[in-house]
């Protein structure tokens, strides 16, 4: 027999002090008697003044012993080493998205989860093992597989509630090698069921139970938020948003637009059931501030009644375009507002003046280090050349992308295109059979669009799509949008800012207060914050420059915060919600407690008995 | 006899029924002075014991003439004298007696009443020896020795009755030196609870080595018998101060009043086996019972 805790026979040092209270002589009562002579012989064999007797036999102390002796066995935890037909293995999956701070439960819908996650760890049998998992933007390990029903409580103490979306997916991807093959395992999935889709489980038959948390949506809130030039007017700002109604009963909004602090403008909704309804403000932007859009009146969720967006005023960006003479690129991009195009045959130094170089069918003499549109240009390291092709017939476009919006590739033809396979670092935004023609994506830390084909062998600067394009090309090429973007966080992704030299102290200060120092390293290239849990505006201190970054949780699933009835999983698995499981409640604990009880009452009544 | 003499100790109805008891003497008397009872001396009264010869010097009254006449021969003719039986009565009055609901002294005084009203009116000499000594009570005690006749009745009653309990008690030394002091042996009642840590066997022995014929009352407390405080006590003897600890609960009681029994046997043994009459009641029980059936049943009255 071994023994898991050992160290419990520590408590062996209580059986002397249960001889000693028999050593002990028990306070005495003082009573004046004729003469002590008949209790003498009473108790012929009961003498001396000593604080202490003889120990005698004592069936009361035999007992008592006994007893200490097996609760300190059974506190040392013995065990026999064999084999157990094991237990089962829960994984229990925390949502701890935004949606979960939702006030229709109480006190929110995440304390219930725990509370029940909690009620969960009352019920494992020994040999049962519990992980804890804590999903938000990122699943968290809380605890690995184990027994120890402190260890999983306190796991299960620590987790906290996000600002961030859920994201599922991670945590079954981590739940699911913990399942696999085992014949006793569930996933215990505490959650309101909002969550991106999870069909790549449809087949994996994953043992999920599903603890649906929620009891209704009276929530309305935020779920889109953009500031940008106006279209007709560059000197005034645009700032666009939506806002949801996950109710189904109809409801008024109040938007208030509020430009560092100050308040705007105000603008009242009627919702109707479900409804995203967008709003545009427009309002005059002087100098760089944060724009907030808060919405009024009390709901379930308050996280999502508020946004925010850092908004700089825009800079022109100057073009450089290296061409042997093209009139039709000139023109496009010179439409371009804010755009300053400077033209040249060449381009002879890294052109760090420029925000970004258009190279039109040229090969530079020095290759420019900033953003990049070329057009059948291009560097060996980038892509591989394959060859030509005549003709190619366009067959696909990918419209989600920045830099096809508004784009159409209808009637275009290309006269003759070089053939290349997609480089890890690009996507491809336009596809024909045999090659893709668009090329967009991220080499070396500067933004890259390549067209594969020359656009004076095609017929696209004919279309109304080429100045589009080509406005959407400056724009997503332009760094101070890539800056914008960078400023505008999801809760839970990290903030990331290049630095071009490493500042002597960063300092970041989040919403609710407390300044953090971070720490850099001298050969630092890039700053990342991942502590973004919290809604809000941060700011950072680089040195002696400020910056500020806005923090939103834009979610249209997490506003949504109707309670799913079932997690599904790809068209036909899916889990259902379950309200009651039954569960095996151990309860040994409590008649424990009422064995000590009685023994407790069995001492009393001896003394009262004496007494 | 008026019924107002006999104060709160005895009852006139237990009076009138003493009246007609008349103690017993197991030996014939051997005091000195004149009395009622029958003894070995011969002497002056009305019962013809024997004849002897006659010796010179022989008061002539007592010549059995008629004898003279019919053998010619000189004889004198002895008669019984009676004389009185003295009854010594030791009373305990040490502080152990001060206990008990009644109080087991007043109950003893009681009883040494009853005896010395029976032996006043049987016109014999009555001493009652309280022990310990008692500076304060010295009139008291002196009025209680060498009570004789029933006109002395409410004197005795009226010294009993100032009589005090206290204070820690030899009870082997007390009758030993009542054994030794008194003149002739006789009637020796004891009424004490025996409860000395000393014992009382070299008491009894002193007394019936001297002769007397000895009577033990033994007097407990209903609470001595039966006690009714129960818990961890520390119990003080009330005479020497000892302490004495005890954890005592209702399922011991048994055992205890096994203790006293087996107290109790031993003294009676004790007692059998030295031809002295014991007798044991608590201060509770009826007074008349003892006096009326025990103390006749034990032959020291009739």
């Amino acid at each position: 027999m071994n023994f898991l805790a050992p160290a419990a026979f520590a408590f062996a040092a209580a059986l002397p002090v249960v001889i000693l209270f028999y050593l002990l002589k028990r306070k005495r009562v003082l009573k004046l008697v004729s003469s002590t002579l008949l209790w003498q012989k009473f108790l012929a064999d009961t003498q001396a003044s000593a604080p202490f007797q003889k120990l005698r036999h004592h069936w009361l102390l035999v007992l008592q012993l006994l007893l200490l002796c097996l609760a300190i066995l059974a506190l040392a935890r013995p065990y026999l080493a064999g084999v157990s037909p094991g237990g089962r293995l829960l994984v229990v999956i925390l949502d701890a998205s935004a949606s979960m701070q939702s006030r229709d439960e109480d006190p929110t819908r995440f304390e219930k989860a725990r509370r029940d996650a909690l009620a969960l760890v009352d019920s494992l049998r020994d040999t049962d093992q519990m992980v804890v998992l804590q999903a938000a933007a990122q699943t968290e390990v809380k605890q690995s597989p184990t027994s120890n029903k402190a260890a999983l409580r306190r796991a299960l103490q620590a987790c906290a509630v996000t600002d961030a979306p859920t994201r599922l997916l991670e945590a079954f991807k981590l739940a699911q090698p913990l399942v696999r093959d085992r014949a006793q395992a569930e996933i215990h999935l505490f959650s309101d069921g909002a969550t991106t889709s999870l069909d790549e489980f449809e087949h994996e038959g994953l043992p999920v139970v599903y603890h649906r948390l929620g009891r209704r949506a009276d929530n309305r809130g935020l779920v889109s938020l953009d500031v940008r030039a106006h279209p007709d007017d560059p000197t005034r700002r645009a700032v666009f948003a939506a806002v949801a109604n996950a109710a189904s009963n109809p409801a008024p909004a109040r938007v208030e637009l509020l430009f560092d602090g100050q308040l705007l403008e105000t603008r009242t909704l009627e919702l109707g059931p479900r409804e995203t309804r967008p709003v545009i403000f427009t309002v005059a932007q002087d100098r760089d501030g944060v724009f907030t859009l808060r919405l009024a009146g009390e709901d379930d969720l308050p996280v999502d009644n508020e946004a925010s967006m850092v908004s700089r005023l825009p800079p022109p960006v100057r073009v450089l375009l290296v061409t042997r003479g093209n009139r039709f690129l000139e023109k496009a991009l010179a439409a371009v507002p804010r755009a300053e195009v400077s033209v040249a045959a060449d381009c002879t130094d890294p052109a760090r003046d420029f925000d970004l170089v258009v190279l039109d069918d040229v090969v530079p003499t020095v290759w420019p280090e900033v953003n990049l549109l070329a057009i059948r240009s291009t560097r060996t390291n980038w892509l591989e050349i394959t060859g030509r092709v005549e003709a190619p017939a366009i067959v696909d476009w990918r419209g989600t992308h920045p830099l096809l919006r508004f784009v159409g590739f209808d009637n275009v033809a290309v006269a003759e295109a070089l053939t290349v396979k997609t480089p890890p670092w690009a996507v491809s935004l336009v596809e024909a059979r045999e090659t893709p023609l668009i090329l967009a994506g991220e080499f070396e830390r500067r933004r890259v669009v390549w067209l594969g084909f020359d656009t004076l062998q095609s017929t696209w600067p004919l279309r109304v799509s080429f100045p589009i394009f080509l406005a959407n090309a400056v724009e997503w090429l332009d760094p101070a949008t890539t800056a914008a973007a960078q400023l505008r966080v999801r809760a839970g992704d990290p903030f990331r800012l290049p630095l071009t030299e490493v500042p002597s102290e960063v300092r970041v200060r989040p919403p609710d207060g407390a300044a953090l120092t971070l720490a850099l390293e001298p050969t630092a290239r890039e700053l990342v914050f991942g502590n973004t849990h919290r809604c809000g505006v941060y700011r950072l201190a680089l040195g002696t420059n400020e910056l500020a970054f806005a923090v939103n949780l834009l979610d249209a699933a997490e506003t949504d915060t109707t309670p799913r009835a079932e997690i599904r999983f790809g068209r036909y698995a899916r889990a259902e919600a379950t309200t009651l499981r039954p569960a095996n409640l151990e309860w040994w604990r409590w008649l424990a407690a009422a064995g000590l009880a009685v023994l407790l009452f069995e001492w009393w009544f001896y003394h009262k008995r004496t007494a | 006899m008026t019924l107002g003499m006999s104060g709160s100790l005895l009852s006139p109805e237990l009076l009138r029924r003493l009246e007609q008891l008349q103690l017993l003497a197991q030996r014939r008397a051997k005091s000195h002075l004149r009395g009622e009872r029958r003894s070995r001396a011969r002497g002056l009264s009305v019962e013809f014991a024997d004849h002897r010869t006659y010796v010179p010097g022989d008061d002539l009254r007592y010549l059995d003439w008629n004898l003279y006449g019919r053998l010619d021969r000189l004889f004198l003719k002895l008669y019984e004298e009676e004389r009185e039986l003295p009854v010594r009565i030791f009373l305990d009055a040490s502080e152990s007696m001060t206990f008990g609901e009644p109080v087991k002294f007043d109950f003893a005084r009681r009883v040494a009443a009853a005896v010395g009203y029976v032996a006043l009116c049987g016109f014999d000499r009555v001493s009652v020896l309280p022990f310990p000594e008692h500076a304060n009570e010295l009139a008291a005690r002196r009025g209680l020795r060498a009570v004789r006749g029933r006109r002395s009745a409410l004197a005795f009653f009226q010294h009993l009755e100032q009589l005090t309990a206290g204070g820690p008690a030899d009870f082997n030394a007390a009758l030993r030196r009542g054994a030794l002091e008194a003149r002739q042996p006789g009637v020796a009642v004891v009424v004490s609870d025996f409860l000395d840590p000393a014992g009382y066997e070299v008491g009894l022995g002193a007394l019936v080595g001297r002769g007397f014929q000895v009577h033990a009352v033994q007097v407990l407390a209903p609470e001595e018998l039966a006690p009714t405080t129960y818990g961890d006590l520390r119990l003080v003897d009330s005479e020497t101060g000892a302490h004495q600890d005890v954890t005592f609960g209702r399922y011991r009681l048994a055992a205890y009043q096994q203790t006293v029994r087996n107290f109790v046997a031993r003294l009676r043994e004790f007692c059998a086996a030295r031809r002295v009459r014991f007798y044991q009641a608590g201060s509770g029980d009826s007074l008349d019972d003892l006096l009326l059936k025990q103390l006749r049943a034990g032959a020291l009255w009739s």
